[in-house]
Formats: C-alpha cells, sequence, structure tokens
C-alpha cells in the first residue's frame, strides 16, 4: 500500500500536495474565467436556445419522421450514458483490486461519469418533447390511475439510470469527505462555511477511516454489477424490438464493452486537459497514460470482436431483412460513417501496440478523442442504420439530422464542460488522502513548521 | 475538570506507539486521528467491527422484496394477459427487482455510514487541524491535571513533537 506511484511522486510531500490541491481550488486566474464563460455562453445559446424552441414550436423542429422516429438525441443519449460507464465502474474496480495508480485520477473520472449522467438525463427530457410529463414514467399513486408498464424496457431505463445516478453522486460524495475537511481547514468565508457543511465534521479518526473504507468498499460491490446492468438495459431498448440487425443477443455485452471502451477514452481526455491546466503534472503521470493505454486497446479488442460477431450472426441468420440490412450498413446511405468508426475505433487504436504511443501525451490524446468520434457515429448508425432498412421496402427511407438537433448535439458538449470547470473549483479534483497513501509514510526527522490554521 | 490531552506526532509508527503505551497505562477512549488511514491500529487500540455491513444486507433485502412486490403487486391490480403468458412475468420483474435491490443497498450503506461513524457531528469535538495534512494525533480524555501530566510523559516519551490540552471550553 505504501508503495510510491513514481519516483516523482516520491519525492513530494504530504504537505505538497495538500497546498497544490488546495490551490486549485482557490487560486482562480482569468483564463478559468474565460473557458467558464466560453462554455457556458456556448450552452445557453446551442443547447437551451434551440431546446426552447423545440418546446414552442413541437418536437416537429427536430428530423425525425418516419421511418427514423429515432435520431441524434437517442443516439447522444446512449453516447453520455456511456461515456459515464468508465469513471465510477473503472474506480470502483480499480479500488476493489488495490490498484493504487487509479488514486491520482479517480476523482474526476467519477465526476466524468457524473456530469456525463446529469447531460444524459437532460437529453431524455430533450427526447421525450413534452418533459413536464416526464413524472408519468415514475410509478406513484395519482387519480389518473396511470401506472407504468414493468415489462418495458423504457421503465427498465428509468429505474436503472435513477439508480445509477444516485449511486455515483453518493459515491463521489463519501470519497470526498475527508478531502473536505482538509480543505475546510485552510479556506475561509463562504468557502469555509460551504466545506465545513459538506465534510460533515470529519476528523479523520481511527473509528472514522475504518467506517469510511466499509462503507466504500460496499459501494463499490453494489456499483460495479450496477454499472454492467445499466448499458445492459440501454441496449434493450433496442435488443427487445424486431427490427432487423437490433434483435440480437450479443447487444447487452456489445453495449457495455462500448460503453466501457468510449467513457475510459474520455477519461484520457479529461486526464489530459487536467493535467496541462491544473498543474497536476506531478500526480498525473506517463504511467497513468501507459495503463489506461493498455485497457483502451484491450478494450477495442474486444470492441472489434464484437463487431465481427454481429455481422457473422447476420450473415448466418438466412433471412433476407438482416442481409438487406447487413448490406446497407455496410455499403448504403451511412457506409461513410461506418468505415469512419471501423478506422477511428478498431484500426487506430492499433498504435497503442507500442509502448512509446502509450506515453506519449498528445498522441493519446488525439487517439482518445478519434475513438469518440467513431463511438458517437457507433450510436447514431445503431439508431440510423436500421430503422432506415426494415423489412418491407414501402419502409424504407434515411434521417438527417436538423439543424435543432445538431446545434443540441454540440451544446451538450459545452454543458458537459460547464458543469466539469464547476466542479474543479469546488471539489479537490486529486484526492489527497489516497495520494497521501501511495507515498512514503512520514519517517522522524526534523519537524516541519505546523501547516494550516485552526478552525 | 475534564479536559482532553493531545499528541501531535510526525510519523504513524510513534503515534501508534504512544497510544499503546497510553492504553497500557489506563486511559481509555483513546482516539487517533490522521490525514491518512493507519495499518496496525487495530492491533493498538482493538478490533473494531462495524455494523455496516448489516445495514448494507437488510437494505438490500427489503429494495428486492419492494421492487418485486411493486412489479408483481402492478401486474396483479391491473392484468394485462397477453397471449396465455403468466401475469407474473419473472424476467422483466427479476430486472426490477435487481435495480431496487441496487438502489435501496447504497441507500442503507450511506444511512450505516452515518450511524456508525457519529456524523454528520452537531457539537463541537476534539479536533486538530494539522492532522488533516501531514501529523499523527493520539487524544485522550482526561479527569483531572495529574492525570494530564501522566499522559504528558507518556507522550512526550513516545516522541511527540508538541503536546496540547483541550479543555471543555476550548471546544
Amino acid at each position: 500500500m505504501h508503495r510510491p506511484m513514481t519516483t516523482e511522486t516520491f519525492k513530494l510531500g504530504y504537505n505538497d500536495i495538500h497546498d497544490d490541491v488546495v490551490r486549485s481550488i482557490v487560486k482562480t486566474g482569468p483564463k478559468y474565467y474565460i473557458a467558464l464563460a466560453t462554455a457556458g455562453g456556448v450552452t445557453l445559446l446551442c443547447f437551451f436556445f434551440p431546446w426552447s424552441y423545440q418546446l414552442y414550436y413541437g418536437i416537429g423542429a427536430a428530423g425525425m419522421n418516419h421511418p427514423g422516429v429515432w435520431g441524434t438525441y437517442l443516439a447522444s443519449f446512449i453516447f453520455w450514458i456511456g461515456l459515464s460507464h468508465s469513471g465510477t465502474l473503472l474506480s470502483c474496480v480499480l479500488h476493489l483490486t488495490n490498484s493504487s495508480w487509479r488514486k491520482a485520477m479517480y476523482r474526476s473520472a467519477e465526476a466524468m461519469t457524473l456530469f456525463s449522467l446529469v447531460v444524459a438525463a437532460t437529453y431524455v427530457m430533450v427526447h421525450v418533447g413534452r418533459p413536464w410529463f416526464i413524472h408519468w414514467a415514475v410509478p406513484y399513486p395519482n387519480q389518473m390511475e396511470l401506472w407504468p408498464n414493468f415489462r418495458s424496457p423504457l421503465l427498465f431505463d428509468v429505474m436503472a439510470i435513477a439508480t445509477y445516478i444516485t449511486g455515483s453522486t453518493i459515491f463521489i460524495y463519501m470519497g470526498s469527505i475527508p478531502d473536505f475537511a482538509a480543505v475546510r481547514d485552510r479556506t475561509s468565508g463562504w468557502r469555509n462555511t460551504m466545506y465545513t457543511l459538506l465534510s460533515l465534521g470529519w476528523r479523520g479518526t481511527d473509528k472514522e477511516w475504518h467506517r469510511l473504507h466499509w462503507a466504500y468498499t460496499f459501494l463499490a460491490v453494489l456499483i460495479i454489477p450496477l454499472a454492467v446492468s445499466v448499458h445492459s438495459i440501454v441496449s434493450w431498448d433496442f435488443a427487445m424490438s424486431i427490427v432487423p440487425s437490433l434483435h440480437q443477443t450479443i447487444f447487452a455485452p456489445y453495449f457495455v464493452v462500448g460503453a466501457i471502451y468510449s467513457g475510459t477514452a474520455g477519461i484520457v481526455t479529461v486526464m489530459f486537459v487536467l493535467r496541462k491546466t491544473m498543474g497536476f503534472e506531478q500526480y498525473i503521470t506517463k504511467l497513468h497514460f501507459d495503463n489506461l493505454g493498455k485497457l483502451l486497446l484491450v478494450l477495442s479488442l474486444i470492441w472489434t470482436y464484437i463487431n465481427g460477431v454481429e455481422l457473422f450472426t447476420a450473415w448466418y441468420s438466412g433471412t433476407s431483412e438482416e442481409y438487406e440490412a447487413l448490406g446497407y450498413k455496410l455499403f448504403g446511405y451511412y457506409a461513410w460513417l461506418y468505415w469512419e468508426m471501423i478506422l477511428f475505433c478498431a484500426v487506430a487504436p492499433m498504435l497503442m501496440f507500442s509502448t512509446r504511443f502509450r506515453t506519449s501525451f498528445v498522441p493519446m490524446l488525439i487517439l482518445s478523442i478519434a475513438i469518440n468520434i467513431g463511438m458517437y457515429t457507433e450510436r447514431f448508425l445503431i439508431v440510423a442504420t436500421s430503422l432506415s432498412r426494415q423489412y418491407l421496402p414501402d419502409a424504407w427511407g434515411t434521417y438527417v439530422p436538423s439543424p435543432v438537433e445538431i446545434s443540441i448535439m454540440v451544446g451538450s458538449f459545452a454543458l458537459f464542460t460547464t458543469l466539469f470547470l464547476i466542479f474543479v473549483k469546488i471539489f479537490p479534483s486529486v484526492s489527497m488522502y489516497e495520494v497521501k497513501e501511495t507515498m512514503a509514510t512520514p519517517k522522524m526527522e526534523p519537524a516541519a513548521p505546523a501547516a494550516g490554521s485552526p478552525a | 475538570m475534564t479536559s482532553n490531552v493531545i499528541g501531535l506526532f510526525h510519523d504513524p509508527e510513534s503515534a501508534l506507539t504512544a497510544a499503546g503505551q497510553l492504553k497500557g497505562a489506563g486511559f481509555e477512549s483513546l482516539e487517533i486521528m490522521s490525514p491518512v488511514p493507519i495499518h496496525g491500529v487495530e492491533e493498538v487500540l482493538g478490533k473494531k467491527k462495524s455494523v455496516i455491513k448489516n445495514f448494507t444486507f437488510m437494505g438490500a433485502l427489503i429494495g428486492g422484496i419492494s421492487g418485486f412486490a411493486l412489479a408483481a403487486g402492478t401486474a396483479i391490480a391491473w392484468p394485462h394477459p397477453v397471449g396465455g403468458r403468466p401475469i407474473i412475468t419473472m424476467p422483466p420483474f427479476l430486472i426490477i427487482t435487481y435495480e431496487l435491490t441496487i438502489l435501496f443497498g447504497i441507500l442503507a450503506t450511506v444511512l450505516g455510514f452515518f450511524i456508525s461513524s457519529r456524523l454528520p457531528a452537531f457539537r463541537n469535538r476534539v479536533y486538530v487541524p494539522e492532522s488533516a495534512v501531514d501529523k499523527f494525533v493520539v487524544t485522550a480524555p482526561c479527569d483531572d491535571a495529574e492525570h494530564f501530566k501522566r499522559a504528558e510523559a507518556i507522550l512526550n516519551d513516545a516522541g511527540a513533537e508538541q503536546v496540547r490540552e483541550i479543555g471543555e471550553s476550548d471546544l
């Protein structure tokens, strides 16, 4: 447990990490405000403005029509749910397997989970068209005798995603309590009040550490199967229909692997940005990129395999409608998107066989963004290609997103960025106590002056 | 007069030694505050048992039962026969059961954590801010001045950097 992560962190003392993390919260430069204002502005302009227009005008403002009744709204929803899959899931698995390299990066990875989920939930609101009736999906006694159908995958979705948001919020909060307490002692004014409330009076006694350890472990054990179930259930939204190329048993593992794949790529992107902008070069190192790269490589191979299985199953089915759907996917209207996806998600990741590539920051950043573009395409294709070629030719057609849909898609990235920018100023974005754990414990030395002011 | 003796240490090993000696000398309700979880506390201060697992288990059990009851109850109250299939359909209802098992399990774990670790704290308690940064702190309540002197001597012998007194009124 006390093994140093790298030689770089080995040289740091407990005090240094404390100072670095508190500085990242308290000291805010003009660049941060510019970034926040830009992200917030783009969110308003590209996300909330078109959405308001759609609410006023009606769902016809989006380009969805028969047969393409699902469009980028649903594709983006799957994408964001998928992106949320790596943070908390990876953090739980690495916590249970005692991987100490997790510790410098898991807090931001979990934040990514949380905010992707928030964006995904907002997408549901956009997608349903009349969000003021969204509470109809919740089972509660009412005078209309309106009660949800528990056999519908859409209701499984409501249950799973509500549980997942609750679980991820609690998980990131529980892990942050000791750090809130540490920041509390260093801040003043409204920040002090906020951290006093958030830390709940944490003192770091032996008993509190013991309880936190067990509660955290139990939560990790509960959240792993939950995360797997969430994207399986999202896949059943499609797989339980009888649309050719959607009605496949491989869909649940396909979605889960795709989700973890795009989530891990997302972590690489976020780690790169945090490292550069927050001055965490000493904590997020080549080691992290190397390990994440290996993970990405494995996931890319599994993902490629499952894509192969999907094609094989369609061919092996021997039915004309599956043949038609298969041919349309590979050579039809959307084929260029399909081959772009294969290039970004199956071919380009092969570069990560090279250690030199995995430990280079900028190439990893570019690859991680490419993977996520490919994964977004994958989700779009699942929706668009299958609905365009269902059974009889008179039901065929194509779907192209409308400007409102494209704008909301762009705006959702800005929404995510805005939330993340707010997060880094409230949460200690590197887990202080766990990075301290990976460092050598202090030995008897001449006493350093006591740090921190009395609360 | 009741006061608390506070010993600040630079490293976890000496803090543990000091805690062991204090315990040996008859001091009770010892606490060790540290910036990171210390390994080996249980050997010195006795085994800890947490009730959290009971909360998790009961929460998950209640969640599972209520999840199934919700779906099955709905199906019985509003029967929707589909081609002679059973009214209580196991596969989809087990998914609802599964999700609610986890949801209630998570909520009960949090409740168990709060109850067993006495958080959130509403009154002031003995606290040393340095313990959140890089100091390992041993505290024990003392009944009188003579008691305090004994504790102070033990802490100093174990290599404490600093020994402080925090009375009831200082909290």
